[in-house]
């Protein structure tokens, strides 16, 4: 079904057989729920799982409305047993799933579609926009990935968890990674672990006589796949090669990294690597966002060629800005708990309540609730 | 004990309590800073929501120029002041179209009526576009003080008269501009170098000029076309000179222009003059005028605004002309 529906036009396949209505057709959240079957179906071949006898609870499983579009890819062995559980009212539930909704919500209507507009305009304008405004939305467009992607599934995750459901988690703070695998721990979850299990783990198994090269052929399979679930294009398979290399090359250097991170700060290194594998992500998400390798070699041409000045409004800038700082800063106090004061998670009932209520009024005020933000290009 | 009489019991009570408490501090919340953004508008200083709020509330020019970028760009009001000793503003906004113009006539019209107005039309002013739509909500913040818009601003979607309910969205994606737009030293600012309304393009244009290859629209929005209708009769209503004119194309275009043909036809029947600058020689992919594919720079404004002060003078003076001619058939027939 995915290669029907995916890799039809990939092919060009569609130039010259006609499959009626297949536009209309084409099933949503296909990738997330193929994948999630597919595991299902793996485990009970493994002997992990029993297979679902009840035809509604199989189907409950495989659509589940939150987790329909944008996942996540979740486990038989994890969501089954939720399904067959008695479901009670849990006010914990309700509270905790509606601040989750909230969380999601800031992140992406005030984040991602805020620079969902300034990406989209002057990458739509690149040949007149300079080398530093063209970084700089590249860059922006790395938050505006996460932001959106994790945004949508902390929504599907609060949705579910007011049902009474426990999704899995798919993001942890990965704009924080500190290599590629690190990163890939961290973003996409569900699917990354799923490569994991059904992809990379079966080939490196199979091919441990090889020693580190089995690794690596391993590695590469994997995101070549992890490339090609995104879509049928070519920059997809570049994107997904690109981390492959990455990885490849960190598990090659491990031991001389270890031994360079001794000699320097801790603290300085740990900055350096974030910094560094937040370019290499941004560099990659360059391939991921464009139409084709060509368009990709082009933003990255133009980068580094185009003259100009900065093309940034004060009054867009702070919205991005202020957007990406207190979505950063929620993380940063997430991962180092830097102060012991929280207002979102704060013990005091009152503090917490105003904090979200705060966190909706900032929404309605930046928030982007339709296509009438208008930014005007006089070039 | 079973769920619901746990529900009813101890959990419900609890959290319906919360949940109202929450709502309220919401909802006081969104009254104070609704409250606190209305202000900020009201009390903008020289800018676009100034321009807008002048626009509404405040003008009582004898000409006033509607229009998108290209209006907003191309007139120049002192020259109208200059040459036929008329005030003259510009209402212009870049990014809008016909819908957002007749907004701004029917709050003009509440106050008073211009002698003359210049409706500026955009090639593709009718082509189906959802974008349209959404750039309305420039409009927004009026839908409780001006009621002559809401129609208008519910074409954006049947659920505006809801998103109301909250003070803070029609300042929606605002709050920046509106602090910055009462800082006096942001005053200064390039965008704010206006004068009546018209704000002029002073950057050079640095790329070639390319032509349109596009194929241009392909659907029309029956709800444009109907505006258009409408801001021609309401100024023919209130006894405006509606002249509508199409500003000069810099670049080649291969696609036909549907609009403008179905405008120069409601015109027609209207007996609106419409006076067409594309095929000006001078502008036509010149650097000298130009600041970008489809707007002249200040240079070339002046001189636009001439030809159309020209075009106006010398139409009026064929209104007056018969205007003698008809008093005389009056007399010789007496």
């Amino acid at each position: 079904m995915l290669n029907v529906f995916e890799f039809f036009g990939w092919f060009h396949l569609s130039n010259s057989v006609s499959l009626p209505f297949l536009d209309i057709a084409l099933p949503i959240g296909l990738s997330y729920y193929i994948f999630q079957t597919i595991g299902y179906i793996t485990d009970i071949k493994r002997g992990t799982i029993a297979a679902e006898t009840n035809f509604y609870r199989f189907t409950l499983f495989t659509i589940y409305f939150p987790k329909l579009l944008v996942g996540p890819i979740e486990r038989a062995n994890h969501f089954l047993p939720q399904l067959k559980r008695k479901i009670t009212f849990d006010k914990e539930n309700i509270t905790e799933g509606a601040k989750r909704i909230a969380w999601g919500l800031f992140k992406k209507l005030v984040v991602a579609d805020r620079i969902a507009i300034y990406h989209f305009k002057v990458l739509s304008t690149a040949d007149h926009q300079s080398g530093g405004t063209i970084f700089l939305a590249c860059i922006l467009y790395t938050f505006q990935v996460y932001a959106d992607f994790s945004g949508y599934t902390d929504i599907a995750l609060g949705t579910a968890r007011m049902f009474g459901f426990d999704l899995m988690e798919n993001f942890k703070r990965p704009l924080l990674a500190k290599n590629v695998s690190d990163f890939w721990r961290r973003w996409h979850i569900s699917l990354s672990s799923w490569v994991n299990d059904y992809i990379f783990n079966p080939i490196a198994l199979k091919h441990r006589y090889w020693g580190e090269w089995g690794v690596f052929y391993a590695l590469f399979i994997s995101f070549v796949v992890i490339g090609i679930w995104h879509g049928a294009a070519w920059t997809y398979v570049f994107f997904g090669v690109l981390q492959a290399i990455a990885l490849i090359y960190e598990t090659a250097t491990r031991r001389a990294r270890k031994k360079i991170s001794k000699k320097i700060n801790l603290q300085a290194y740990n900055v350096i690597s974030i910094l560094i594998t937040f370019l290499f992500v941004t560099f990659s998400l360059i391939i991921f966002q464009s139409k084709t390798i060509g368009d990709a070699f082009d933003i990255i041409y133009k980068m580094f060629t185009n003259s100009g000045k900065l093309y940034l409004y004060p009054s867009i800038g702070i919205f991005m800005i202020t957007g990406c700082a207190i979505m950063m800063i929620y993380d940063l106090q997430e991962e180092y708990k830097i102060v012991p004061f929280s207002l979102l998670s704060n013990k005091s009932w009152l503090v917490q309540q105003i904090a979200y209520a705060l966190l909706l009024i900032y929404i309605l005020m930046a928030g982007v609730f339709d296509g009438g933000q208008f930014i005007y290009f006089a070039f | 004990m079973s769920w619901i009489q746990k529900i009813k019991q101890e959990e419900l009570p609890s959290l319906l309590f919360k949940t109202v408490m929450f709502l309220c501090i919401l909802f006081i919340l969104d009254f104070v800073f609704g409250n606190i953004l209305r202000n900020l508008y009201s009390n903008q200083k020289p800018g676009e929501i100034y321009r807008i709020n002048y626009s509404m509330d405040s003008t009582r020019a004898d000409i006033l120029i509607f229009g998108a970028s290209r209006a907003n760009h191309h007139y120049v009001p002192e020259n109208f002041l200059k040459r036929m000793n008329l005030s003259c503003y510009n209402t212009g906004r870049d990014g809008q179209i016909i819908l957002y113009n007749y907004a701004i006539l029917k709050s003009v019209l509440k106050r008073y009526s211009p002698k003359i107005a210049i409706l500026d039309l955009s090639r593709d002013e009718f082509a189906t576009d959802q974008q349209s739509y959404d750039r309305l909500s420039a409009l927004i913040p009026y839908y409780k003080t001006h009621p002559e818009v809401r129609e208008i601003i519910d074409l954006r979607s049947p659920y505006e008269k809801f998103k109301m309910i909250s003070h803070i969205y029609p300042y929606n994606s605002l709050i920046f501009s509106l602090i910055m737009g009462v800082i006096e030293s942001h005053t200064k600012r390039k965008n704010v170098n206006e004068e009546n309304g018209y704000v002029p393009l002073t950057e050079p244009c640095y790329k070639h000029l390319i032509k349109d290859t596009s194929y241009g629209i392909t659907d029309l929005d029956p709800i444009k076309i109907q505006a258009f209708e409408s801001f021609v009769k309401d100024c023919h209503k209130s006894n405006i000179e509606l002249y509508v004119v199409v500003s000069p194309l810099l670049v080649e275009y291969l696609h036909q222009n549907v609009s403008l043909k179905i405008a120069a036809g409601i015109a027609k029947k209207y007996d609106v003059p419409m006076f067409s600058f594309t095929n000006i020689p001078i502008f036509y992919n010149n650097d000298l005028f130009a600041s970008d594919g489809t707007h002249l720079n200040d240079k070339g404004a002046r001189i636009f605004t001439n030809m159309v002060i020209d075009s106006i003078m010398k139409d009026q003076g064929m209104n007056i002309r018969k205007e003698i001619l008809g008093n005389r058939q009056n007399i010789s027939n007496n």
